[in-house]
């Protein structure tokens, strides 16, 4: 190929001269790239820990938890059973740290790990035949209440004896979730010294696990344990629980980047034929030139895909390696497994396509540039010359009118610039709308569902005490007794959350979407989540067994329920059996106003001697935290794009009015003058585009955030527009920093000599 | 008596008309150019460097024809220079175009070094340039992002050379001009003159068998003019071929021979009016002349 060389020097060239735009070029679509495979590694479940877990420690995909040792070769003969992990003695014990108490699974391991569900020591070591009063921690747990290795792990046993041991080593885990989404949390020692800390058999449990050789199928195996085992089983779980737990709420998190990634790629593409069409605007002399010097239609459209096609390839390749090193590094500093191939190549060949047709289509205009260069490519006349003449009646500035009129002047970049900064500045206002609706959460948390900032357990004193010691407390404005037993749907194969808080009479104050709070026994609420599981509507009947008993349920209301993928049943406790409902398993705790949960928490306890279990409720907006920081991420990018845009919009007004200058100056406009003209031009698309992202952002963002929520199971209605306030802060700072980048051409250009030979 | 001539010749191109296929297709590939125009009824000693017949050219303005060239019959032999003058619109633009390829024409055919090239498609046309046409425009044209080396040494590059090669030719080629020292230098850098003689560099960078100048001192000053023609009547004398639009008559008379268009007609085609001061302008006539 003769041309490569002379196609090389020209490709050199025309990239130096446009340093800052390739630059940008690239860095955007990196961006867009790189939110793209953060968010395809979130939504493929591989920033959660589980499967990694899972693998490498050859986990059990059911626990079963039962009084005494379960018969292992009875149990391993159940269908779909590979391996049997235990049976482990496991004694429950209280950590006492700092005056600080934590529920402690101590398991008894033995020196040689295990074949199946073998603990991962990450830090330390692991026990040794040696090692009484060692234990190894789970790491999430040591986390969670600060555990160092070789330092101390106190104990004490149900019988109240402490225990001074020592922790050697810190182990990962798939055997359980992570604490304190799932307590208690675990911990392993010598079967000598469990024996030492609580001799009696009849205080622990026994645990054993169960490999299948088909993961997907736990039922056979659970229905069959159940059958053998049947009044020895305590609880039991399976892998499903453990990486739901294990989950952040990735999901939301990935649809959120997911959608910024594909309307950032929309921007992304308007940006680059934008970029390549301007620049084949600003270069028709000398792509005229190139032809008449002998280069082909074809090779004029090669040497332009090339040009701009190679800046959107980098900007892939230098996304892919941001997106590998984003989903290893951040993120929580989760241990997670790089995006499958699939994905990859989707993202990979679907951002390159985009950005080939992208470039390809103003190429292919480029490459039909008539080959006279003399041709002058005058800009064709100003199509707004009736409002440019309307805006002189009224007597505006004369630079305001020029740039009025200029700015339409070229229909198609002058769209595609006005589009180019609507797409972003629409997606940044629904990043807007995510930030508010977390503000919201936080500032509102009754609003989902958390009117109770505590829940109290009564713990080792009577459910009466724990109430009257609740009540007593000068910030505890309401107290609602409750209980969670597990409900099954009709078709009896899911179980699900039933919530008991408050009474018919008396409701917990939960946050009512559609229909009505309950109010009479038998009458229920219920998540979207659960809603769609059932396929049931509000004012639906459902027959359901909640807590055993059967109970015909009138569903009555819909609320916002944050907590297992919306999948709750909540009724007053009178609904429930007695069995069920008396006592009261827990307290829900509504403070007054502006109380400090923490403050109360402590009173709490000391008020009750540490006897009562204080829980503070998680909002669910903390686990949303890391959104924050995308959003961020996201609006730096989408804010290059549209600096990509804008500095295409002004190259290309400069370009067109290059020759104007001298006539304007002539006409005897100020250097200033002229700057405006040039400024206001770009201007108005600048203000134009980022008026329409506005509003069509704010009218799609919480519309979008409810949808999420319907489909998450939390259900409609969380969604917040920005305010006002935010919304025209955004609008402004937008338009302000654009007028500022496009001063600094328009300055230089109306300040230098202008030739008045052609160009 | 042009019109008879036109006429004449028109009927000839409407008889090897019949035989589209072959016309279209074979000139292309014809190794013997000179047996397919004896046989084209047109005996001649040797192949012209450009030879057209009855060409046409209407352009569609708003679907009103505008004939810009309306059946030039034009020969010019190698080592020849051609001045093209004419009034403002007679169409001297539209045929140095058409010879180049770079207006397809509406009717009537081009021949250059005695290969039929009317019929070429467009890519074809662009790799004839390369090699066979030189084109300086009255606007310069250098790109403007590419230093004065680079602009000289696009052609050679295009057309195959190595980068060695090209180097070579280019730094002769600027040497040659006088320009040696802005090699490096941007376009812009430049005066027109200078970036005149530039793009004069440019187009001779492939030693084309036809040099096209559109008004190439159109857009200079007196001094930058002479300069120019100085060059131009050197490389004449070194046995390139030129055609030369031009709209002063003190520039055409360095030409062998001037052609006058008017209406995109050829209204008078004839050696330089015999000493219309001196027999023949050199460059140093020029100089003192317009001096
Ligand atoms: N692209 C075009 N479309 C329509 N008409 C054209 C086009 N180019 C040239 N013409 C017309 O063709 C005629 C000849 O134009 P041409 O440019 O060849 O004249 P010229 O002799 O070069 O004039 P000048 O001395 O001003 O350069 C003119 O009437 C012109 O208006
Ligand atoms: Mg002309």
């Amino acid at each position: 190929m003769s041309t490569v060389r002379a196609s090389a020097r020209w490709i050199r060239a025309d990239l130096r001269a446009r340093r800052g735009q390739a630059i940008l070029t690239v860095l955007a679509v990196a961006g867009i790239v790189t939110a793209l495979i953060t968010s395809a590694t979130l939504l493929e479940d591989g920033t959660n820990p589980w499967r990694r877990l899972f693998a490498q420690t050859k986990g059990a995909h059911v626990w079963i938890h039962t009084e005494d040792a379960p018969a292992v070769a009875a149990l391993s003969r159940l269908p779909g059973v590979e391996q049997v992990a235990g049976p482990y003695r496991t004694a429950p014990v209280t950590l006492v740290l700092d005056g600080k108490k934590s529920p402690v699974a101590l398991r008894e391991a033995a020196v040689q790990p295990p074949r199946v569900a073998a603990p991962l020591v990450r830090e330390g070591r692991w026990l040794r035949p040696g090692d009484a009063g060692g234990v190894v921690v789970e790491r999430s747990f040591a986390q969670a209440v600060g555990l160092r290795v070789g330092g101390p792990f106190p104990v004490t046993a149900l019988s109240g004896a402490s225990h001074p041991l020592v922790v050697v080593g810190l182990a990962d885990s798939a055997d359980q979730g992570f604490y304190p989404e799932w307590t208690p949390g675990l911990a392993w020692t010598l079967p000598a010294t469990l024996a030492a800390i609580e001799p009696a058999q009849g205080r622990s449990e026994s645990v054993t696990g169960l490999r299948l050789s088909d993961g997907e199928d736990t039922l056979p195996a659970v229905h069959g344990a159940v059958t053998l085992l049947d009044e020895q089983v305590q609880r039991m779980s399976t892998w499903r629980e453990v990486r739901a737990s294990m989950e952040l709420d990735n999901r939301l998190l990935g649809l959120l980047l997911a959608l910024f990634g594909a309307a950032g790629l929309v921007a992304a593409a308007l940006a680059l034929a934008n970029a390549t069409g301007g620049r084949v605007l600003t270069q028709t002399r000398d792509i005229a030139t190139l032809k008449s010097l002998g280069y082909t239609r074809g090779q004029v459209f090669a040497v332009l895909v090339t040009e701009h096609g190679a800046l959107g390839l980098l900007g892939i390749a230098l996304g892919l390696a941001c997106g590998r090193l984003v989903t290893t590094f951040t993120l929580d500093g989760l241990p997670i497994l790089p995006l499958s191939p699939v994905p990859l190549l989707a993202i990979t060949g679907g951002t390159a396509a985009v950005v080939l047709v992208a470039v390809a289509l103003p190429a292919w205009r480029g490459g039909r540039t008539p080959p006279i260069p003399a041709a002058p490519a005058a800009p064709p006349r100003g199509r707004l010359s009736r409002l440019a003449r309307l805006a002189l009646l009224v007597r505006l500035p004369p630079a305001l009118v020029l740039g009025t009129r200029d700015a339409f002047t070229r229909r198609t970049p002058a769209v595609l610039s006005v589009v180019g900064l609507a797409v972003p500045m629409m997606m940044i206002t629904i990043g807007l709308g995510c930030w508010a609706t977390l503000d919201d959460f936080l500032r509102h948390p009754e609003r989902v569902g958390q009117a109770a900032a505590l829940t109290v357990h009564p713990g080792r004193l009577p459910a009466d005490e724990a109430a009257r010691l609740a009540r007593a407390d000068r910030d505890v404005a309401a107290v609602y007794p409750g209980a969670e037993v597990s409900a099954l749907e009709p078709e009896q194969t899911r179980s699900v959350l039933a919530r008991a808080l408050g009474t018919s009479a008396e409701p917990y104050p939960f946050s009512v979407a559609e229909g009505r709070m309950f109010a009479a026994r038998g009458e229920a609420v219920a998540g979207q989540g659960l809603l769609d599981l059932l396929g049931a509507e509000i004012g639906d009947r459902v027959r359901m067994t909640v807590g055993g008993t059967p109970l015909i349920v009138h569903i009555v209301g819909r609320v916002v329920e944050p907590e297992h993928d919306g999948e709750v049943l909540s009724l007053g406790i009178d609904s429930l059996a007695a069995k069920d409902a008396v006592p009261p398993q827990f307290y829900g705790l509504v403070l007054r106003q502006g109380a400090d949960p923490e403050a109360v928490r402590a009173r709490l306890l000391a008020a009750s001697g540490e006897a009562l279990e204080v829980r503070q409720a998680v909002n669910p907006a903390e686990r949303l935290a890391v959104i924050r920081v995308v959003i961020v991420a996201l609006t730096v990018v989408l804010a290059l794009l549209a600096l990509a845009n804008l500095l295409t919009a002004s190259a290309l007004g400069l370009r067109d009015h290059a020759l104007d200058l001298a006539v304007l100056k002539a006409m005897g406009l100020t250097p200033r003058q002229v700057a405006a003209t040039l400024v206001t031009g770009t201007g108005l698309l600048v203000v134009l585009g980022v008026t329409a992202g506005t509003a069509v952002g704010a009218s799609v963002v919480a519309g979008l955030i409810d949808l999420q929520g319907h489909t998450s199971g939390v259900g409609a209605g969380i969604g917040r527009t920005p305010s006002a306030l935010t919304l025209a802060t955004a609008a402004g700072t937008a338009i302000g920093a654009a007028l500022l980048v496009a001063v600094i051409p328009a300055r230089r250009a109306a300040r230098a000599q202008v030739p008045v030979t052609a160009r | 008596m042009s019109r008879e001539a036109g006429g004449g010749r028109r009927r000839a191109a409407d008889e090897s008309g019949t035989d589209p296929v072959e016309r279209g297709e074979r000139p292309a590939r014809d190794e013997r150019p000179a047996e397919r125009v004896r046989s084209g009824e047109r005996p001649m000693r040797a192949d012209p460097v450009v030879a057209t017949v009855n060409l046409v050219k209407i352009y569609q303005n708003g679907g009103v024809p505008v004939p810009a060239v309306r059946g030039v019959d034009l020969r010019v032999e190698r080592g020849e220079f051609v001045a093209i003058m004419g009034p403002s619109g007679s169409g001297k633009s539209t045929l140095v175009h058409m010879l180049g390829g770079l207006d397809p024409r509406t009717s009537g055919e081009i021949w250059l070094d005695g290969k039929r090239a009317d019929t070429l498609g467009e890519s074809a046309w662009a790799l004839l340039r390369r090699k066979k046409i030189g084109f300086v425009f009255q606007f310069f044209n250098l790109v403007a992002n590419m230093t004065v080396a680079d602009n000289v040494e696009l052609p050679a590059l295009l057309a195959g050379a190595s980068p060695r090669e090209a180097r070579e030719r280019r730094e002769r080629l600027l040497d040659a001009l006088g320009l040696t020292g802005r090699a490096d230098a941007a376009p812009a850098q430049l005066a027109g003159g200078e970036q005149q003689r530039v793009a004069l560099a440019r187009a001779l960078a492939n030693r084309p068998s036809l040099l096209l100048a559109d008004e190439p001192t159109g857009n200079l000053d007196s001094r930058n003019t002479r300069d120019v023609l100085k060059l131009l009547g050197e490389v004449h004398r070194d046995g390139q071929t030129i055609i030369m639009v031009t709209h002063d008559a003190r520039v055409a008379s360095l030409a062998d021979r001037v052609v006058s268009l008017l209406d995109g007609q050829i209204v008078d085609d004839g050696a330089v009016a015999a000493p219309r001061r001196r027999p023949k302008g050199t460059a140093g006539d020029v100089v003192e002349l317009r001096g």
